[in-house]
């Protein structure tokens, strides 16, 4: 039996490698992404943590930054041999090209004192001593070519900036979690300086202080003793153990949340893979019904006989998971140099992957052909004596009523969570509403192929040229056969449809709340280096007094937690000045006024997902001693991803007052006032000047990884879809030899078989594609409303691009059909007879 | 009634295709016992019933009403599973073309039903089969390679493998030329002389007719005749009266 079935599928190496390389795509996604998020973990887990500090005295924000007077007092503690504050300020170096060097921590945080703490690795060159010495770190010198010895120039706050030799490079060592902007954990310094000159340049407040014990000091006790000394919810006090814990339950959460960003991919692969395989399937078993009713005739069960075509599917599997594994492990540097270009990933191939591999595959190639191998075993014995034998087809009512179903669920799933809501689980299920729906269409294609195509044939009985009747009505007598090659096309296109939906909303999205937020007519000055960095208040001062300002602004950026009545949320606040509003910005208020000095001014789409309206009462817990009560004044249109609550200045703490994010000019000279402040900042590598477009082309590049994945899947979609046309097409033709060859017997002649194969090809690939962009479009239509908070309505349909996605598939469809054609033509009128 | 002389028996055989609207009743109360060991042939106009009374003595179709036991089985109480397992143990099957698996040899094809059913084949037997139908130097050809007639001879190989209590052949010659059909029929003969078989075959050929023991009539689904040692002339005169008794 097993012999058999091995034999039948050598027998068929074309097909073969067709669902080979269908099985391999969904594989390889799947040890793909599992590769590089293991290879991500393993890096991250293997960072030299430290676990020699005995407790952790760490602020949490930069309001309660710790004194010196704390630090003598922690380290007159008893088991404390030494306390030593770690300062974090604002520095930036400017190489001797005049650039400033890229590096992955946010400037305000990259400044550090030199200390012998085990902080810091000297990698080449020595550790800073005397003022203009600096010790950089090790990745920032290598990306940017910095050296030992080289003369930089380091940007501190204020705008000062101090001219310093680089005497060497350090490696980082942190402790507990690496992070690259939040003041409240241990920040990977980029710039080292002497312990002396570090107070004078970067301020004299320590972001944490470190406490080294004696042996055998009881490290809980201390923990105790310190948060007797300062405590409060402005500061964490952990032993060295609990942090270096912590540390490695974060890398391994990270690692889940890396995963889920990869696997839809592999999940993708796999569905889409599926139906080509399940295709392969069905017409594999259709061409062999004899067969299986010989070996039901002769004694085979049901049973052997559906192993026989799962024993396939296995076989299939092992190999498609082979080339899967090797493709998977080819592809993952590539992948992990889209989704980590800033990092040093060392490149492991863990077994798991393999297994998973292999797993997906026969597991993915077993689903997908079990429907056909149910199929096969139903075949009656008696077929083996009859020559129309026919695969038993499930009943079709049952699938009419399934699909109904489906659509009438789907929609009212997408209904019940139309509102762009926060949840997660509506957003899943909308999704899960739309892909269902999805299902619906294609469990109907039969009936909707049977309709239409039934249509077309009755509008062509009169005329109509006879190669043109002869294939439609050789697409409209099966409708099954049909619509299965039509849904290989409904799929691929239905999934570059919703791709390029997603994509083209995405991209409208960032462009409109920044073009409606600021007019052209606005200056904008942003921080240079660095992500979340922000600009020195002294530059506001400066930029408010260039000559032609006429107004000058500064947004504040910070994440709070918001108190509604609806519950607690974490969400970004700005703190502006109410005048800014007025001109300098234009935010479209949709309700309510937009005088921050009466209260909050809210995004309508936070709003929305708040259930906010106009009048509410809102708090924003700032920082935990500092909070802002007021009420919703006014909404104002934007989207999830630039969607922001804005409140007055005034009501914000000091050192968040000074923490400017951005800043806006304007003034009669809109023209003028930008070359002002280019001229006046032109020293001034960590400033950038920039307006309405450069934010709309930051914002875009800020989605990079967004588009990166969208056009991946695109691409992902436009592959399998084109290939599954190819397969089935070609497949659906070389199973009817027989009645072709009849047909050439009775005296068709070979152009007008190979002409009416064309057409059929063609209404079987239009009819799909039709569909496709139906489901593709309404699919998509959710995706931007689950994915990017928008409203139905604000989808974008990208016309060109799906216009070009429907003449490809149209156009590959085509090209599938010219070689099944010409192989059909060539068909001789004896293998009608001839088995 | 005897167990031990009688193969198969069937009694009050219908069977009624398609529902209310568009009945056809392919078989109507047709009664019929063969003997062990005697080769039987069943003949009839096209469209009589002969393949649908095959199929249902042989457990390939369901009956409508009536009854059939195959050695003392009766296979209209019998489940799929207890079908597929009486197919393979106690029945063998030649059909007019596409008998054997493309994919398999010959020999893998004539002990197809051992291999399904997990038997090891029995050395002698198969090597008394192989021999009877002269088969020993095609056993690793494929179907493919091999002519008509060598493929109904592995295809009668198969059936005769098992040692089943009948084989049934629905025209297996109905593709072969004159020549061919006769060495195939000899070989049927033989194996019900030589081993004792039971052998059910239905012919549109008098001289393939008279090779048989007994010779049945079908006609409108009814048993109208049942001829005892026949020869091409007896068969062909019965034939010629069932004509004439129709117009
Ligand atoms: N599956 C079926 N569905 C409906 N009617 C059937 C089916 N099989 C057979 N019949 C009908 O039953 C009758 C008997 O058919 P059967 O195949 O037994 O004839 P036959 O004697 O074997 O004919 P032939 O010599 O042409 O093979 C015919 O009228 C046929 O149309
Ligand atoms: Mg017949």
């Amino acid at each position: 039996m097993l012999r058999a079935a091995l034999r039948e599928l050598l027998a068929h190496k074309g097909r073969m490698a067709m669902t080979i390389i269908a099985i391999a795509l969904g594989a390889a996604a799947l040890v793909a992404s599992w590769v590089v998020s293991e290879s991500i973990s393993h890096t991250l887990v293997s960072v030299d943590t430290r676990t020699d500090v005995g407790v952790s005295v760490q602020s949490l924000h930069q309001d309660a930054a710790l004194t010196p007077a704390d630090r003598d007092r922690l380290a007159a503690l008893p088991g404390v041999r030494r306390a030593t504050g770690v300062i974090l300020g604002r520095a930036g170096v400017v190489s001797p090209d005049g650039k400033l060097a890229s590096a992955a921590t946010s400037m305000d945080l990259a400044g550090t004192n030199a200390d012998d703490t085990g902080r810091m690795v000297t990698v080449a060159g020595r550790a800073p001593s005397a003022a203009g010495e600096v010790a950089i770190n090790a990745d920032v010198a290598r990306r940017n070519d910095l050296a030992v010895g080289m003369p930089v120039r380091v940007l501190v706050a204020d705008g000062r900036s101090e001219a310093a030799t680089v005497v060497g490079t350090f490696d980082y060592r942190t402790l507990g979690s690496p992070s690259t902007t939040d003041w409240g954990s241990d920040t990977v310094p980029t710039v080292a300086f002497d312990a002396q000159s570090a107070p004078g340049l970067l301020g004299d407040r320590f972001s944490r202080i470190e406490l080294a014990t004696a042996p055998g000091t009881d490290l809980k006790r201390l923990r105790d003793a310190a948060e007797r000394v300062v405590g409060g919810v402005s500061y964490r006090i952990s032993t060295g153990p609990e942090l270096a814990r912590d540390a490695r339950e974060r890398a391994t959460s990270d690692i889940w949340d890396l995963r889920f960003t990869l696997l839809p991919f592999a999940v993708l692969a796999m569905l889409v893979g599926m139906t080509v395989i399940s295709n392969t399937f069905t017409i594999l078993v259709t061409q062999r019904i004899r067969q299986f009713a010989l070996l039901r005739a002769v004694g085979a069960s049901r049973r052997q006989v559906r192993r026989t075509v799962l024993a396939e599917a296995v076989v299939l599997g092992l190999a498609g998971g082979t080339v899967g594994v090797l493709l998977g492990v080819a592809l993952g540097p590539g992948v992990i140099a889209i989704t980590r270009p800033a990092d040093d990933i060392d490149y492991t191939v863990p077994p798991l992957a393999v297994l998973l591999g292999y797993l997906a595959g026969v597991l993915i190639t077993v689903v997908a052909a079990y429907g056909s191998a149910r199929r096969a075993s139903a075949v009656s014995p008696m077929a083996a004596l009859r020559s129309d034998a026919t695969v038993p087809r499930d009943i079709r009512t049952r699938n009419v009523l399934l699909g109904v179903g489906a659509l009438l669920v789907s929609a009212a799933l997408v209904f019940a969570t139309r509102n762009p809501n926060a949840g997660t689980a509506s957003r899943i299920v909308a999704i899960g509403g739309a892909v269902l729906g999805g299902l619906g269409v294609l469990l109907l294609t039969p009936t909707i192929a049977g309709a239409v195509l039934g249509t077309v044939m009755r509008l062509m009985r009169q005329g109509g040229r006879p190669a043109l009747r002869f294939g439609v009505r050789n697409a409209a007598r099966d409708p099954r056969r049909t619509a299965s090659t039509a849904s290989a096309i409904t799929v691929g296109l239905a999934l570059i449809c919703a791709f390029a939906s997603l994509s083209a909303s995405l991209s409208t999205l960032i462009g409109s709340t920044t073009r409606a937020t600021v007019p052209t007519t606005t200056t904008v000055l942003q921080p240079g280096g660095g992500n979340a960095a922000t600009l020195d208040p002294a530059d506001l001062t400066t930029a408010r007094h260039l000559p032609g300002v006429s107004a000058a602004a500064a947004s504040r950026d910070m994440l709070v937690d918001v108190d509604y009545p609806g519950g607690t949320t974490k969400r970004r606040a700005s703190a502006i000045e109410p005048e800014a509003l007025n001109g300098l910005l234009t935010p479209h208020i949709t309700g309510g006024s937009g005088d921050l000095r009466k209260g909050f001014v809210i995004a309508q789409n936070q709003a929305d997902m708040l259930g906010l309206g106009v009048g509410d009462p809102v708090t924003l817990q700032i920082t935990p001693q500092t909070s802002v009560r007021s009420r919703v004044a006014g909404v104002y249109e934007a989207t999830e991803l630039q969607s922001s609550i804005y409140f007055d200045v005034s009501l914000a703490p000091t050192s968040l007052r000074e923490s400017v994010s951005v800043i806006y000019l304007t003034g009669p000279d809109p023209a003028a006032v930008r070359a002002r402040a280019e001229a006046a900042f032109r020293d001034r590598p960590d400033v950038t000047v920039t307006d309405q477009q450069g934010l709309v082309a930051q914002g875009v590049e800020a989605q990079r990884l967004a588009f990166v994945v969208m056009y991946a899947m695109f691409a992902v979609a436009l592959i399998i879809a084109l290939f599954g046309v190819v397969n089935t097409l070609a497949l659906s033709v070389s199973e009817r030899g027989r009645e072709i060859g009849m047909a050439r017997a009775v005296g068709a002649s070979r152009s007008l078989i190979r002409r009416s194969i064309r057409v059929e090809s063609l209404v079987i690939s239009l009819l799909g594609a039709l569909l496709g962009v139906l489901v593709g479009v309404a699919v998509g239509t959710v995706m931007q409303h689950a994915m990017l908070g928008q409203r139905l309505s604000a989808v974008t349909i990208p016309l060109d691009l799906i216009g070009a996605g429907l003449a490809a598939i149209v156009l590959a469809a085509m090209l599938a059909a010219a070689w099944p054609a010409r192989r059909a033509a060539s068909t001789a009128a004896l293998s009608a007879i001839a088995e | 009634m005897n167990q031990t002389t009688t193969a198969v028996r069937a009694t009050g055989l219908t069977r009624i295709y398609g529902s209310e609207d568009a009945k056809v009743t392919a078989l109507s109360d047709v009664s019929v016992e063969f003997e062990r060991g005697q080769f039987t042939a069943i003949m009839g106009p096209s469209g009589s019933g002969k393949s649908t009374l095959m199929h249902c003595i042989a457990g390939l179709d369901q009956v409508t009403s009536g009854k059939v036991w195959i050695g003392g089985t009766e296979l209209t109480v019998l489940n799929d599973d207890q079908l597929t397992a009486l197919r393979r143990e106690k029945v063998g099957f030649i059909f007019q073309a596409f008998n054997l698996l493309p994919t398999l040899t010959a020999l893998e094809n004539i002990t197809l039903p051992l291999d399904l059913a997990g038997r090891r084949p029995d050395r002698s037997v198969v090597d008394r089969v192989v021999d009877t139908l002269l088969l020993r130097d095609r056993l690793d050809h494929r179907p493919s390679q091999l002519s008509g007639g060598q493929q109904q001879r592995v295809a009668c190989a198969r059936a005769l493998v098992t040692e089943p209590e009948v084989v049934f052949a629905d025209e297996p010659t109905g593709a072969l030329d004159s020549q061919t059909s006769a060495e195939l029929l000899g070989f049927l003969r033989q194996s019900v002389d030589d081993f004792g078989q039971t052998v059910v075959m239905v012919t549109h050929d008098p001289t393939a007719a008279a090779y048989a023991d007994r010779v049945l009539f079908l006609a409108d689904g009814r048993l109208v005749g049942d001829l005892t040692a026949p020869t091409a002339d007896t068969v062909l005169d019965w034939m010629k009266s069932m004509e004439r008794a129709a117009h």
